[in-house]
């Protein structure tokens, strides 16, 4: 059984090379939303690409709504830059009543900042640009 | 005044709003149920139905964040607004170089008052004129009833993509009931080991389930479709979580040999609808 995982993991490190940049990238960009969770009126995030998913939310009951919301969101931002001719989609915004939800895309990296309607999504933008 | 003469009015707005500001390329109406009331002259009925199509999935969780209220999609190249007016939602497409809040505040004057005018002048419900323009986000009920009600009847209108000659249709639903489109939810993935455990099978909150299975008028789902967001599918068993720190968190468990064969690990997100034959 060791020997059968060992030769799995060769083989997934040899079909997927990861490059230490992007990993780096991967952890910084990680590093920021922690940051950002901590700013007023932050709810929690989703972090996606083609690897891996970290979601971090004060209320994970939620959990499944907010990532259908947020795989939502940045679908339609590409499906109506793609319609409209929009160019690169810099961040998309969904507000309601309660909660808004900031989407955007950074290198391959999907993802969505949850927050309080009043909450400040320029600051959270500045942190991640 | 009658709807035609309603979309008439509410067209011509339309038109003005882009006269007014020329950095708006497209501007339309549709209602929170997916029917679109009206579009300006250079926004096609098909590009219409392809944006309201786009916003689907953010509708249908909108109660999760108290309702949509507004969307706002910023690209290099332009923007893309839908804002909740009057009951209906408005949607502007502008040029990188419009400013927005001149356009927000022309279109927020106009189109309430238009619409309070409209409604001054004869209180006939907004309703669209071209029924072929109703999306996909209809409600989940059986197809049969929805045909039984009488369809205003309506010009016709060149992009006719959605409509299917109604006697073919009811042909088919005398033989079998129609079902709904099957629900997709999404989940996170949580590896699933043991002597025991059947590799074939995967396990998701009995509360899902018992929702699916109450859309289908109470079929037992046995199997769902996993997808992954590298596009790789797969059909397996399913059943309901047992170990309850598992319960209500959103997550799959799926055992390594699906894990292997899909290429995902412990913590990424899989999409899964029911599959019922």
């Amino acid at each position: 059984m060791v020997k059968k995982k060992r030769d799995f993991q060769e083989v997934a490190a040899a079909a997927e090379p990861v490059s230490v940049e992007e990993t780096i990238s991967v952890n910084n960009l990680r590093a920021n939303l922690d940051e950002i969770k901590t700013y007023d009126g932050v709810v929690g995030y989703i972090l996606r690409n083609s690897t891996s998913a970290a979601i971090e939310l004060k209320d994970p009951t939620k959990i499944i709504d907010y990532a259908i919301i947020s795989s939502s969101a940045l679908d339609a931002g590409e499906e109506l830059s793609k319609l409209f001719d929009l160019g690169a989609v810099k961040d998309i915004v969904v507000e309601g009543k309660g909660v808004k939800v900031l989407s955007l895309i950074i290198g391959e990296n999907r993802i969505s900042i949850f927050l309080e309607k009043d909450a400040d999504c320029e600051k959270i933008l500045r942190k991640l640009h | 005044m009658d709807n035609e003469a309603y979309t008439f009015a509410l067209k011509n707005a339309l038109n003005e709003i882009r006269n007014v500001c020329p950095d708006i390329t497209n501007t339309f109406m549709f209602r929170e149920d997916g029917e679109i009331i009206v579009g300006d002259e250079n926004t096609s009925q098909k590009t219409m139905v392809h944006v309201v199509d786009a916003f689907d999935g953010i509708f249908e969780k909108a109660d999760v964040i108290g309702g949509v209220e507004c969307i706002t999609i910023e690209g290099s190249n332009g923007k893309v607004n839908v804002s909740w007016l009057n009951d209906l939602y408005f949607v502007t497409v502008a040029s990188r170089k419009a400013d927005m809040n001149y356009v927000n505040t022309v279109t927020r004057v106009l189109i309430p008052t238009v619409l309070r005018l409209l409604e001054k002048i004869c209180p006939t419900p907004l309703k669209s004129n071209l029924p072929l323009t109703k999306t996909k986000r209809q409600p989940k009920i059986p197809m049969v009833k929805e045909l039984e009600k009488p369809e205003p009847v309506a010009e016709p209108v060149e992009e006719t993509v959605m409509e299917e000659p109604k006697e073919t249709v009811e042909a088919e639903t005398k033989h079998e009931p129609l079902l709904s489109e099957p629900p997709v939810n999404q989940f996170i993935v949580e590896s699933l080991g043991g002597l025991l455990v059947p590799s074939d099978t995967v396990r998701i909150d009995s509360e899902i389930l018992s929702q699916w299975e109450e859309l289908y008028e109470g079929r037992k789902i046995e199997e769902v479709e996993i997808g992954t967001f590298d596009g790789k599918t797969m059909r397996c068993k399913v059943k309901t979580i047992k170990d309850s720190k598992y319960e209500l968190k959103g997550i799959m468990q799926i055992p390594e040999k699906i894990q292997l064969a899909l290429e995902i690990r412990k913590g990424e997100l899989v999409r899964a609808k029911p599959i019922v034959e």
